[in-house]
């Protein structure tokens, strides 16, 4: 057993006093990430290389204290709150981009870095790291390696784990090791893969290599609106029947756009049933010509207008609604739920009127958007906290919602990750044994159950009461053991 | 979860709940945030403080001296506000979590108390405000002060030192309410000049030049007389009750001017002017009249890039325009300024990155919290000196003194400016040559 004076008082000299935070009010903002699950942590340290990571991570190992890595905090599953409380290793320190290699196109950054800041250093050699989150302008490379993220411009490029080449890592062990290189093939087991999307359970990037792409020479953005959802989705599986993968396909429903259009004031019409952005790119002669097949496939599926945006500023205009549109919803609401379930295509109209018809019965405003290309959906329920039952009763909802993706052929997330809300939903998809298959990799990188607990895969002990824990903070002094 | 009452001890002008549960916690915010760029730290960002906020509402925690801390580190740059896709209204929050720091049993009342006299009592008080500011001015333009740079003397007290870096480097003849401006032959409208109080005091230069390109656009400024001090300072440091009295004294000192526009050279002036309904939404006799004032007010930027007459104007320089926080954020003018500077002949405007980010001048900020707008005040030193510009333009009193000392420590010999200045010699130039 070990107090919480010791606890502060190892990772002080590992990292340094101005390093650790322990004072209640500073944990408090560390209870929480853009989901509605909380827990704060007994402290949270900031490393600012990966042998404090490392040294760390012994350190808390053998006092037996639980740990949760963080980067900025914006995670929609719940992965970085301190679900056993323990100590939370934020990387903000350790956000610098140590490489830019334009000869080899890869960029070697360690893991605080902010998505944006990355594309932002390659632009300068008319390069781009292609993965996008909507919370690009501050979620981490670290985040989003432990999350797989995704963003509207994976459609044709594909996630964090296609442009990810190497990593160092801290394991769960405390361990400094290397998974994959700097190159695009490897020998062996991709122990790398296994990692990119492990939500944080088995261990810590602390430098990650990743593939750069030429900027495209050519952009064309379209946004196509509709009278419903239903014809924005048929216009989705058009375009892809024409053999045409845009870099980027987008939909949002009412809710949403008049969220976005009162928050951001992108140009979006508020009276429409839904809206498609359709992004292509590419060298000129090819991008022109899908434009307008992709303009007619819109037109033939009902389209009542469809703006072109061949400029910079116009497409951001047009972007920025979409990356922000999730944010917006708390002029609907104070709190939202956002789910992220993946469906096949062909079911997409299906499972949205199943969504319709949860919103109704639980009396639950929901508001649509998806990467509509990848059959990716993110319902988003809004509610206020402050209603007695209410948070209960929207994950009933989002339940349901998740269980209709599964029923459709489809899976539990697309690119937020399980974390500490879905993990009970993993049997519906995996068997016993392919759970415990998965399971056994966390003893592989040295996690016996106190490496981000609770996240990603069923059970694990004192799990089920993460829940607002202010009087145990307040209780917990200096002096109280942890 | 509301188990327990509020924590505040001003809960008259605690933040509204409405506005703080706005806040989705998205996290959208965090890297506009020039506090948390420096820090890396979540309770130094705008989401954090405003959960704070949300945890004092609650009765979670109490206002310890941790918690005022951080709302004391916040520039009020409003910077989140702009990106926040919920429009959760920081700047009213954190006026008001501000507000709450004076009935706070605390750390750091000393100065406080010392912030609210000068507030009160010097700024609102347009005599003694000129009476405190002539010594200023002589100790500025003296060369005295030259010598005590060059002999280290200032070296004696950094206090000394620091006040020193931030005199500008010439203060010029006042330009008072009441004041005459040049009369305009053939104008085609009246506009009210704000004048202010440090403003009016320490740049009555640029009052000047905003009146004679105002007047070759065909508009006649007035520096009418009983307007002062807009409050924006009080409201920021949470004395708000201050800052309406101000609100006031402006709406009845102006009321007989509508509807001329109140046009408005100071971003930070400005933006409190434009939320005089806000302030005032609670008075009943005065709501109205404050959201008629508001309406009146316009941005010298926003104003002069809207008018008809456009005239010539050449000033060949490598020009770097910088956002001052509360046009950019507060009030959203971005392009304005940018579109006066691209017409005019010869002037190659160069974007610095973070020309947005607060410069760490921020009203008093650089008095109370020193470290952070040094720091703040260096990243913006080092930028120009990778940019090399020519001239430095910005729209605001306090950016500008901030800016002359980043040219100070970059080492390098920008000139910095007002863009109404900038316009003036452009024009002036143009006209000579034709």
């Amino acid at each position: 057993m070990t107090t919480r004076r010791e606890l502060v008082g190892g990772l002080s000299r590992i990292c340094g006093d101005a390093n650790v935070l322990w004072r209640p009010e500073d944990l408090l903002v560390y209870e929480f990430d853009g989901t509605i699950e909380r827990s704060a942590p007994y402290a949270v340290v900031f490393p600012a290389n990966t042998e404090e990571v490392a040294e760390v991570v012994r350190l808390c190992n053998a006092l037996g204290v639980a740990i949760t890595p963080r980067g900025a905090g914006t995670g929609l599953s719940g992965g970085s709150v301190p679900a056993r409380r323990g100590v939370v290793i934020a990387t903000a320190r350790m956000r610098r981009i140590l490489e830019i290699d334009p000869a080899n196109r890869i960029a070697v950054v360690e893991p605080g870095l902010p998505n944006i800041q990355l594309s932002e250093a390659a632009a300068v050699h008319g390069l781009f790291y292609a993965p996008d989150p909507s919370s690009q302008k501050a979620c981490t490379i670290g985040g989003n390696v432990a999350e797989n993220a995704g963003g509207p411009h994976c459609l044709a490029l594909g996630v964090t784990t296609n442009h990810v080449l190497g990593l160092e890592v801290v394991t769960a062990a405390g361990d400094i090791t290397w998974l994959g290189g700097h190159v695009a093939d490897t020998p062996g087991y991709d122990l790398r893969g296994a990692f990119i999307g492990s939500e944080g359970t088995l261990g810590i990037a602390t430098k990650v290599v990743v593939r750069l792409l030429p900027l495209p020479a050519s952009i064309v953005t379209l946004l196509a609106i509709f009278d419903t959802i239903e014809q924005a989705s048929h216009t989705v599986s058009s375009i892809i029947a024409a053999g045409m993968i845009p870099a980027a396909m987008e939909m949002m429903d009412r809710t949403t756009l008049q969220a976005a259009e009162a928050g951001l004031q992108c140009g979006y019409p508020p009276d429409a049933g839904a809206v498609l952005l359709v992004e292509l790119d590419g060298i000129a002669d090819v991008v022109e010509p899908q434009a307008t097949s992709a303009r007619a496939a819109c037109m033939e599926n009902g389209a009542k207008e469809v703006r072109v945006a061949r400029d910079a500023a116009t497409r951001e205009l047009l972007w920025k609604g979409r990356k922000g549109a999730i944010g917006s919803l708390g002029r609907i609401a104070p709190n939202y739920y956002i789910l992220d379930g993946v469906v096949p295509r062909s079911k997409l109209v299906e499972v949205m009127a199943r969504v319709g018809e949860v919103s109704e019965r639980y009396g639950l405003p929901i508001a649509n958007v998806f990467h509509a290309g990848d059959g990716n959906l993110h319902p988003c329920i809004a509610f206020d906290e402050r209603e007695p039952g209410a948070t209960k009763r929207v994950l009933e909802a989002g339940a349901e919602i998740m269980r209709a993706c599964v029923d459709a052929g489809g899976s539990l997330s697309g690119e937020h990750g399980i974390g500490f809300e879905k993990q009970q939903f993993m049997p519906w998809l995996y068997s016993e044994t392919d759970l415990d298959n998965m399971g056994r990799l966390r003893g592989v990188f040295g996690n016996s159950g106190g490496f981000n607990p609770c996240k990603l895969l069923p059970g694990g002990t004192g799990c089920g009461e993460m829940a607002h824990n202010d009087a145990a903070i307040r209780a917990a002094g200096p002096d109280a053991f942890v | 979860m509301a188990s327990k009452h509020s924590n505040w001890p001003n809960p008259a002008e605690a933040p509204a709940l409405d506005d703080l549960a706005k806040c989705v916690h998205c996290g959208l915010c965090v890297n506009s945030c020039p506090t948390y760029a420096v820090t890396g730290l979540e309770v130094e960002s705008p989401r954090g403080r405003i959960y704070l906020a949300r945890a004092v509402e609650e009765g979670r925690i109490e206002l310890t001296a941790a918690v005022q801390g951080h709302w004391d580190l916040c520039l009020q740059c409003r910077a989140c506000e702009a990106v926040c896709p919920s429009g959760v209204p920081y700047g009213r929050i954190m006026e008001h979590a501000r507000a709450q720091l004076d009935t706070a049993a605390s750390t750091g009342r000393g100065g406080r108390r010392l912030r609210k006299f000068l507030l009160r009592r010097v700024l609102a008080r347009p005599r003694i405000l000129a009476a405190a500011v002539t010594p200023v001015r002589w100790l500025a333009n003296s060369p005295l002060r030259g010598i005590g740079r060059r002999t280290r003397l200032l070296r004696l007290g950094p206090a000394l030192a620091r006040g020193e870096a931030q005199l500008p480097r010439h203060i010029g003849k006042p330009l008072r309410a009441g004041d005459s401006l040049p009369a305009v032959l053939g104008a085609s409208e009246t506009a009210v000049l704000f004048t202010g109080c440090v403003m009016g005091e320490v740049f009555g230069d640029v009052h000047r030049a905003t009146a004679r390109v105002l007047a070759r656009q065909g508009v006649a400024a007035i520096a009418s007389a009983g307007q002062g001090c807009c409050g924006a300072l009080h409201a920021h440091a949470g004395d708000l009750a201050f800052a309406r009295e101000l609100a006031r004294r402006n709406i009845d000192a102006l009321a007989g001017t509508a509807p001329a526009p109140i046009v408005v050279n100071s971003a930070g002036c400005g933006a409190a002017m434009k939320e005089y309904g806000d302030i005032l939404s609670g008075d009943t006799a005065y709501a109205a009249r404050a959201r008629e004032f508001a309406a009146r007010v316009r941005d010298f930027t926003e104003y002069a890039a809207a008018l008809a007459e456009q005239p010539a104007a050449s000033f060949p320089a490598r020009v770097t325009y910088q956002d001052p926080c509360h046009l950019a954020h507060a009030q959203r003018i971005r392009e304005q300024p940018r579109n006066l500077l691209r017409t005019i002949d010869g002037c190659d405007l160069v974007e610095t990155p973070g020309a947005d980010l607060c410069c760490g001048a921020a009203g008093l900020y650089s008095l109370v919290q020193p470290a952070m707008s040094a720091e703040l005040r260096s990243r913006k030193a080092s930028q120009f000196r990778d940019a090399a510009p020519d001239v430095i333009v910005t729209a605001n009193p306090g950016c500008q003194l901030q800016y002359e000392a980043a040219v100070r420590e970059a080492g390098i010999t920008a000139r910095v400016m007002h863009i109404a200045e900038l316009l003036d010699e452009a024009q002036s130039a143009a006209a000579d040559s034709s």
